[in-house]
Formats: structure tokens, sequence, C-alpha cells
């Protein structure tokens, strides 16, 4: 693996350095010369009109798209093309998405065990312990022999967190996570998320949900077709964009 | 012979059994190389191994445009002389009618549902590949704990319905002179006059089987509706 020496446990710099990154689909550009830093344990929100790579980029950090330029470095390892760096990154890396993706053959403890259980050999009873600690977590402990199906939208999404979880990542991703609910099923997987970002979870989101973005981000990272644009704490990205695509972004999401 | 006569059934009923055991027999033995092949298959086609993918795509090409009972001859007279030369001395080996059937029944269902599963393996959803790799699971276990599951589950209607022509199939072997439930009742038909009495006794036992099959198809596609939801 290669190991940066600049970002050594010793001294705690950033655990997710993306420089100069480049993501093309065929001849179209969807991420031209993104920089950003991760520390550990910040809460970063990333938002933007559709379209302009949010999902990309988070996709890139843990190498479901490969990028085609620049470096992605996460905890220490840079991606490349080997097996070994991949998934030494995914493992640390967890990642839930807008449409849950759970897998639907599987209970939600059996969701939760598997990959650690492959991945991290950890035994089947240390497994269930694990998920059933962290369904409590998440507040479905009492669906955890259930199948995704029986469950709701917003139970679904927690399993999905809860799932993410179990591996122990460094490392949490969201890609609007609460998009595909129903209204009133969005309130109890932000809580969820905000509960994780107490415990020091070091978070990449993607949400247009303002009221977390306040309640929880450090930065909130604004894109537009393919770069990052504006960044800026959240108060000050609310009250005073600098620019006027941040400003015509806004008041379309506000209206 | 104008009234029916069913003592003779009763009579004659262990060689029938013995003919239903062999159908039962062949129709798990072809299921199970049937399934296990075809599986392999189905994944070197969807991995596109190269050379490999297009061997097998003409296989399975070939296989489903020839009827059944022309694959049984061949493999009966053809499988000896290719044994024979590679054997080196260049004479026929015989391998025997039963095995003949068991190895080709096994190889005509392989590509029958190598397709069946070819296509439940591309209409497994994008999301669950992505959930796999931001798991970090090997592709090994994406296929054997996710992806196939899921797919073997969609398509187990329509892998039972196969199986149930399959086993309607196997009255083929009579080509090889092998005795099956049908055969052993065409028999004893013509040895003992009782044709009617016969075919039917030997018709609601296909039915009863079919029909018991069918009624499984019924319920796994019930049951797995839920799951393809999402
Ligand atoms: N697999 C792909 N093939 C081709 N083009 C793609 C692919 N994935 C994304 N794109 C394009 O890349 C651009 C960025 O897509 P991306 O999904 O990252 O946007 P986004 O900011 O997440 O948008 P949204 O808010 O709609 O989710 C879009 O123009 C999209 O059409
Ligand atoms: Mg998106």
């Amino acid at each position: 693996m290669h190991r940066e020496t600049s970002s050594n446990a010793a001294q705690p710099g950033p655990i997710v350095v993306v420089e100069s990154l480049v993501k093309r689909f065929g001849a179209f550009t969807a991420l031209n010369d993104v920089n950003l830093r991760v520390g550990i344990g910040e809460k970063i929100v990333l938002c933007g009109p559709s379209g302009s790579g949010k999902s990309t980029l988070i996709r890139c950090i843990n190498h479901i798209e490969k990028h085609d330029g620049g470096r992605i470095i996460v905890d220490g390892v840079e991606l490349s093309n080997r097996l070994a760096d991949i998934n030494s990154v995914r493992s640390e890396t967890g990642m839930v998405f807008q449409s849950f993706n759970l897998f639907p053959h599987l209970t939600v403890a059996e969701n939760c065990m598997l990959a650690p259980m492959k991945v991290r050999g950890i035994s089947q009873a240390e497994a269930r312990d694990r998920a059933l600690g962290l369904l409590r977590k998440v507040r479905i402990q009492d669906q955890a022999d259930k199948y995704p199906a029986q469950l709701s939208g917003g139970q679904q999404q927690r399993v999905a967190i809860a799932r993410a979880l179990c591996m122990q990542p460094k490392i949490m991703l969201f890609d609007e996570p609460t998009s595909a609910l129903d209204p009133e099923m969005v309130k109890e997987v932000l809580d969820t998320m905000v509960e994780l970002a107490r415990d020091g979870m070091t978070m990449v989101c993607v949400t247009h949900e303002m009221g977390f973005a306040r309640e929880v981000a450090d930065r909130v990272v604004f894109m537009d077709r393919g770069s990052i644009v504006e960044e800026a704490d959240p108060e000050t990205f609310f009250r005073a964009p600098r620019t006027e695509r941040a400003k015509g972004f806004l008041n379309q999401i506000i209206h | 012979m104008n009234t029916l006569d069913f003592s003779i059934v009763t009579q004659s009923w262990p060689y029938l059994w013995s003919g239903l055991l062999f159908s039962l027999a062949l129709t798990a033995a072809a299921f199970v190389i049937g399934m296990v092949l075809g599986t392999c298959l189905a994944l070197v086609q969807h991995f596109e191994i190269p050379v490999f993918a297009q061997i097998i795509r003409g296989y399975v090409a070939v296989i489903r445009s020839i009827p059944l009972i022309l694959v049984l001859f061949w493999f009966f007279f053809l499988v000896p002389i290719v044994l024979g030369h590679l054997s080196g001395n260049g004479r026929p080996i015989p391998i025997g009618a039963t095995y003949t059937a068991f190895i080709t029944f096994g190889l005509f269902e392989a590509a029958y549902y190598s397709e069946i599963i070819r296509v439940g393996l591309r209409a497994v959803n994008k999301g669950q590949f992505e959930a796999c790799q931001a798991l970090a699971l090997s592709t090994y276990d994406t296929y054997r704990h996710i992806v196939l599951p899921q797919v073997l589950r969609v398509a187990s209607p329509i892998i039972l319905s196969q199986t149930i022509i399959l086993f309607q199939d196997t009255s083929l072997v009579y080509v090889l002179s092998l005795t099956d439930l049908l055969g052993a009742a065409s028999k004893l038909a013509q040895l003992n006059g009782r044709l009617v009495e016969m075919y039917l006794v030997v018709a609601v036992a296909y039915l009863a089987i079919s029909s018991a099959a069918s009624q499984c198809v019924a319920v796994l596609r019930k049951r797995y509706a839920l799951a393809t939801s999402r």
C-alpha cells in the first residue's frame, strides 16, 4: 500500500484528500479539477444543482467510479488500480445510497452481518452482536429478523446506515439519503445522521436538507458543472453566498 | 374390451413403479447437472470471458435449435467414437444407454438453464452491485451471496417450469431402449392389450406430478414477488 508520510497517525492530517480530480464519461467531463480535503471528524455537506457532479465526486472517493485524472488519498492510501488499495479504501468507507440498496433476500440482521464476516473475517456470533448493537443505535433492533421489503422507507434507510456502520468505517458517505423518502420519514433518518455526527464520525453528505446542514456541517461545499464553486461554513453560505450561481441555486431550493 | 379393468394395473404395479423411479431419477440428475453447469455457462457469458464465452454462446444456440431426441441419438453413437479416438486405439468405447441418457439430458438442460440464468443476471439491479462494492465485498462473495441467490429466486418459477418440461421429456429415452414410466406402460399395454387403462393411469401420474410442481411454481411466484419489488 502507498502510505502517505504526511498523514500517519501521529499527526492527524486530512483523512480524505482529493487533488485535481478529473472524471469523464466518454467525451463529457463530469468532474473538472476538483480539490477537497476532509479532516478527521469533519462533516461536509455537498450541494449543487442536478448534474453538477456531487454523486460522481463521492462515488470516486470509494472507487465506485474510477477517476481519470488527479489523486484521491483516503486514510493514507492512494486509490490506484490495485485491488488491495481499492478494497482497503472501501472497507474504511461506508456509503449510504438514495435508493437504500439493501439485499432483498437477506434479513435486516443478515444484511448487516455479511460484509463484516466476509471482509473483516469476524465470527457469525460477533457479527450478529455487532449488527444488533448498531440496529439498536438506529432504533430498529426489533426488526432484525424481518426482510427489507417488510419495512418502511425510513426504516430501510436506517438499516442501510447500520449496515455501513457494521464495517466500522472511518468515513461515511451519504448520497441524498432522504430524497427517496416520504416527507414524514425524512426526520427519522436525519436524526440518525445527526446522532452519528455527534459521535464524531467523519461525514461527507450530498443533501439539500438545509436544516441538517446548519445543524451539523462544518463546511458546505457548493458544486456546479463539475467544479467546486464555493466553500463556506453553513451560516455564511446560506446567509451570504458569494457567487451568483450559489445565490441562484439557494433561491431555487427555498422555493 | 368394453369395460375398464384396472386390476391389470395393480398387478403390473412394480414394473410401472420402476419406470416412474427412472423418470424421476433422470429428471433429478439432469436438473442437478443442468443447474450446476448452466450456472457456470451463464457466468462465463456474463463475464464475457474471451473465447469461452463465444464457444458457449454457439453451444447454447445449437442445442436449443435441435430436438432433444436428435441429441440423444448423437450422443449415443458419437460419444463412443470420440472416446475411442481419444483413447488412441480408434475402436468405439460404448458408454451405455443409461449414462448416455443422464449425460445428454444434463448437457441439454444446461443450455436451457444457462439462458434463464444469463437473463436473470442482467436483471439484477445495479444498486446491488454498488452496495457490494461499497462494502468491499469480493467479486466471489458478491456473486455467491448476493447476485446468484437473487437470480435463482427470481428465476425459480421459470426454472421449475423448464423442469416440468424436462420430466415429460424423459419419455424420449425409449429411443435408447430404456424404460421410463411411459415406456413401461406401453410395453405392458402391448403385452396385455389393456391400452386404455395403462395410458389412463400414466396420464394421471404425469398430471399429478406436473400439477403439483405447477402449484410450487405459483407459490414461488407469490413468495418472491415481494423480494423482487425492490
Ligand atoms: N454512468 C454515467 N454515464 C454517463 N454520464 C454520467 C454517468 N453518471 C453521471 N453522468 C453525468 O455526469 C454528470 C454528473 O452526474 P452526477 O450524478 O454526479 O450529478 P449530481 O450532482 O449527483 O446530480 P443529482 O442532483 O441529479 O443527483 C451528469 O451530467 C450526468 O449525466
Ligand atoms: Mg446525485
